[in-house]
């Protein structure tokens, strides 16, 4: 007796501490894939390294039998997950599977559409209205009407006959949301900037149940339409939710646009609120604006202590990331006192080290001006005596009152 | 506002900027004596003009437009190419080739003797140059935003004052028919009290990265242009483009605030006063030498219970412009003549003689002119102006802090925040100091 009880405090004490460290809640995510157009290998992983990083997801991969394969048997158990992410565009799935796909959704099964999986299941009545807009396969306007918005802003239902689906090259493109009230892009950025992506344009579909959440401007280059189309949309099938996003090409070595921290955090969030109806995460202070891309390599937040160590090799003509991250911190902290002295005495480091940059330490200077406290301030007196730093100590010291 | 001048002063003053004609000899040609139905020489203005960039020559070609009342005799900017071709279209207008130019502002200032003075500069040489033009008891046409801190704003509103000179801010919205009509509506109840103000500014566009080192051109004196501000190397980044930077300028929000918060205070007599609390959020570039957010979303509160939200243009449902919301209605206002209003109606009222009348301009340059002359305020004068561009600043110093910020109108203070309150002011590096007045 005394052992269970001594168990389940012990059990209750880890899950606090759990708790405390990522968020509690575990959503089972689903990948499909095993047949695309695009690399459905590599996507895949990043696709589960993305959802996990959020600390909300368990994700598996699970992969179709290849192209020409025996279908039959591929039957995966939706209902075990509460969210799947499509990655695929192949061999069409057997009857049975369509049906436990198709009733999984309707019964409030959380879906996401990703990038490919517009252009799958041609036919499939369900499908497409699960997805909202589609593209490519025989698609033509009996699929539905041609879905874009205009300059202005307003989204037009386009019901002139034409075809289903149209790329162009791969770039860097703007996103722009078109309901930012909604739980996935709530809080975020109107406008950002997108890295080397395939924009899909012309996409076609029962369009009755969707909600446009992003557009991103087609340019008529290479035969493109001139017009927003839609990169994010929020469906709702029956009594579930539908996330589908056309942005995340793998292309290259480096896969940057499902590295974009902007692709990251909206398919995150698309997730979330695909599985839950709701959005816990905390907009990340790397989300990309207007004015750059932001792309995290290991598809991680930078840390304090990695911003701090990037600022300290600073020159003139390098990336500013780890300073506005820092900037971004700052900000954050929205004036509590602990973590604000806690940023001042890493900076206040960066000031005494020696293998830090000049450029470095005239960043800190600027950022220690204004926060600065009794802590920092002789650190800062010390580099009056250093002509380099001078201008610009003197600027701290005379915007703290201290001299 | 104290009028300090009289006609007779002004006239003075007139002759005295003959009088300079003597130590810096120029031929005055014979169209400016009077003859042949041209503008006598006492109520033709002479002129000078401190930054001949872009935003400078649109605004001395409006001048010139006045035809003779006006006279521009000497001009100054760092950059030595704009200098020379400012100096053809004067010279062009004038048929002469006496208009001087000037590297130096402090020459400038020391030499001419002018009845007024346009200036057109970054925001960060704000405080120093119209403070200092006002000392000299020039009439100023300034461009806005009037400060790049709220620290330089106090001092150069003192300087107007104190200096009683003329002063016109180019926010030139006023002298607009669509603006003054929208303000004179709202103002006179027609949409009902004025609960809540949305004031749309553009968004900002896209960073050029973080480009290297490079010489600075021969024409420029980049130590100058710098001036009061930090020095920086040389990056390609000078004119019109160092509004994104923040050491200059606090990018869109700042450029536009002088425009249509300026409109949204008129209209709801908030002009010389502000708000007593500020809450924005903003979003900055992750990345490039360009750090002013490209998006902000700022909500005042004023004293008498007016809220006031400044965002860029894409969150705001009627995007840019102003649109004031009372109870019985809303009315917006915005650039290309462009008014609007819950009820259409509401836009055919006519303003009775008992009610209020906004000041009427229907060319604010003209008006600058007619000011000078008749020693009447003009239509933007300098607290507004003030007022206006406080608004962002306060805002920028809420984004930049993550906090909610407490204002004291009167006082013109931060409350109980004092490290926020650095943010009132940037130091300057030395040999520039504020003038203190």
């Amino acid at each position: 007796m005394k052992k269970i009880k001594y168990f389940i405090l012990t059990a209750a004490a880890l899950a606090l501490i759990a708790g405390g460290c990522r968020k509690s809640t575990q959503y089972a995510a689903l990948i499909v894939t095993g047949q695309n157009t695009i690399d459905w290998q590599t996507s895949s992983t990043l696709l589960k390294q993305i959802l996990e990083e959020s600390g909300l997801f368990k994700a598996e991969i699970v992969n179709s039998p290849d192209a020409g394969g025996d279908m039959t048997g591929f039957r995966p158990k939706f209902s075990k997950y509460d969210v799947v992410v499509l990655n695929y565009s192949g061999d069409q799935w057997s009857e049975n599977t369509k049906q436990d796909f198709a009733g999984y959704v309707k019964n409030g099964g959380g879906v996401v559409v990703y990038h490919a999986a517009s252009s799958a299941f041609p036919g499939w009545k369900e499908y497409e209205e699960i997805c909202g807009l589609t593209g490519w396969g025989d698609r033509s306007e009996k699929t539905g009407p041609y879905v874009y918005f205009n300059r202005a802003g307003r989204m037009v239902v386009d019901s002139t006959p034409g075809p289903a689906g149209w790329y162009g090259k791969t770039r860097d493109f703007e996103v722009r949301m078109r309901n930012p009230g909604h739980p996935v892009t709530k809080g975020l950025p109107v406008r950002w900037m997108h890295p080397d992506d395939l924009l899909f344009a012309r996409l076609r579909g029962p369009a009755g149940n969707i909600d446009v959440l992003a557009t991103a401007f087609c340019d008529t280059t290479g035969g493109g339409t001139g017009r927003e189309e839609p990169v994010m949309m929020a469906v709702t099938y029956g009594k579930g939710r539908v996330f589908h996003t056309t942005l995340g090409f793998p292309s290259g070595d480096e896969n940057i646009a499902l590295k974009c921290a902007g692709f990251i955090t909206t398919l995150q969030r698309g997730a979330e609120w695909a599985a839950s109806g709701k959005v816990t995460q905390e907009v990340p202070p790397d989300f990309p604006s207007a004015a750059a891309i932001s792309v995290r390599p290991n598809l991680k937040i930078r840390t304090l202590d990695e911003n701090i160590e990037g600022l300290g090799e600073y020159d003139i003509g390098k990336s500013t990331r780890f300073y506005t991250g820092i900037q971004e911190e700052i900000r954050r902290a929205a004036g509590d006192k602990t973590k604000l002295l806690e940023i001042e005495k890493k900076l206040t480091e960066l000031l005494n080290n020696p293998s830090a940059t000049v450029e470095a330490k005239k960043l800190v200077l600027r950022e220690l001006s204004w926060i600065g406290t009794d802590y920092s301030l002789p650190a800062i007196k010390k580099l009056q005596a250093v002509p380099e730093l001078k201008d610009e100590a003197d600027f701290a010291i005379e915007r703290l009152g201290a001299n | 506002m104290k009028k300090t001048s009289t006609r007779r002063d002004f006239v003075r003053k007139s002759a005295s900027a003959l009088a300079g004609s003597v130590i810096i000899p120029y031929i005055v040609p014979s169209s400016s004596l009077g003859l042949g139905g041209q503008t006598p020489p006492a109520d033709r203005i002479v002129m000078g003009v401190i930054g001949t960039g872009s935003q400078g020559m649109s605004d001395m070609r409006d001048f010139m437009r006045l035809k003779d009342q006006v006279r521009f005799v000497a001009l100054c900017d760092v950059d030595a190419k704009r200098l020379a071709s400012a100096k053809d279209v004067v010279d062009k207008t004038n048929r002469s080739k006496d208009c001087r130019t000037y590297g130096d502002y402090r020459e400038f200032m020391e030499k001419e003797k002018l009845d007024a003075v346009l200036i057109a500069l970054p925001d960060h040489w704000h405080g120093i140059i119209y403070s200092e033009a006002a000392r000299k008891k020039w009439d100023v046409y300034g461009e806005k935003p009037i400060c790049r801190t709220i620290n330089d704003g106090k001092v150069i509103v003192k300087a107007v004052k104190d200096n009683g000179v003329i002063w016109q801010t180019g926010s030139w919205q006023r002298s607009q028919a669509n603006f003054h009509k929208g303000a004179e509506l709202v103002i006179n109840g027609r949409i009902g009290k004025v609960k809540y103000i949305e004031v749309g500014l553009p968004d900002g566009g896209r960073g050029i990265g973080t480009p290297p080192v490079q010489d600075v051109p021969e024409e420029l004196d980049w130590e100058m242009w710098l001036g009061p501000a930090l020095k920086v190397p040389y990056r390609g980044v000078c004119h019109w483009n160092w509004r994104w930077i923040l050491d200059y300028s606090g990018g869109q929000l700042t450029d536009w605030a002088g425009h249509h918060i300026d409109i949204a205070n008129w209209g709801t007599g908030l002009e010389y006063t502000g708000p007593v609390e500020i809450e924005g959020k903003g979003v900055y570039p992750v990345d490039g030498i360009y750090n002013a957010p490209v998006e902000y979303d700022i909500l005042c509160k004023y004293a008498n219970g007016i809220e006031m939200r400044v965002a860029n243009s894409s969150r705001l449902p009627k995007g840019m412009g102003t649109c004031w919301y009372g109870d019985l209605g809303w009315l917006h206002v915005d650039r290309g003549n462009r008014i609007s209003a819950s009820d259409p109606n509401i836009l055919k009222e006519e303003i009775g003689d008992n009610e209020t009348h906004l000041y009427k301009s229907d060319n604010h340059y003209q008006n600058f002119v007619d000011s000078v002359r008749s020693r009447k305020q003009a239509i933007a004068p300098i607290e507004p102006a003030y007022r206006a561009i406080s608004v962002a600043l306060l805002g920028e110093i809420s984004m930049t802090t993550g906090q909610k910020i407490k204002w004291d109108p009167d006082k013109e203070e931060i409350i109980d925040n004092p490290t926020a309150s650095r943010l009132l002011s940037r130091p300057y590096r030395k040999p520039w100091t504020l003038p203190t007045v």
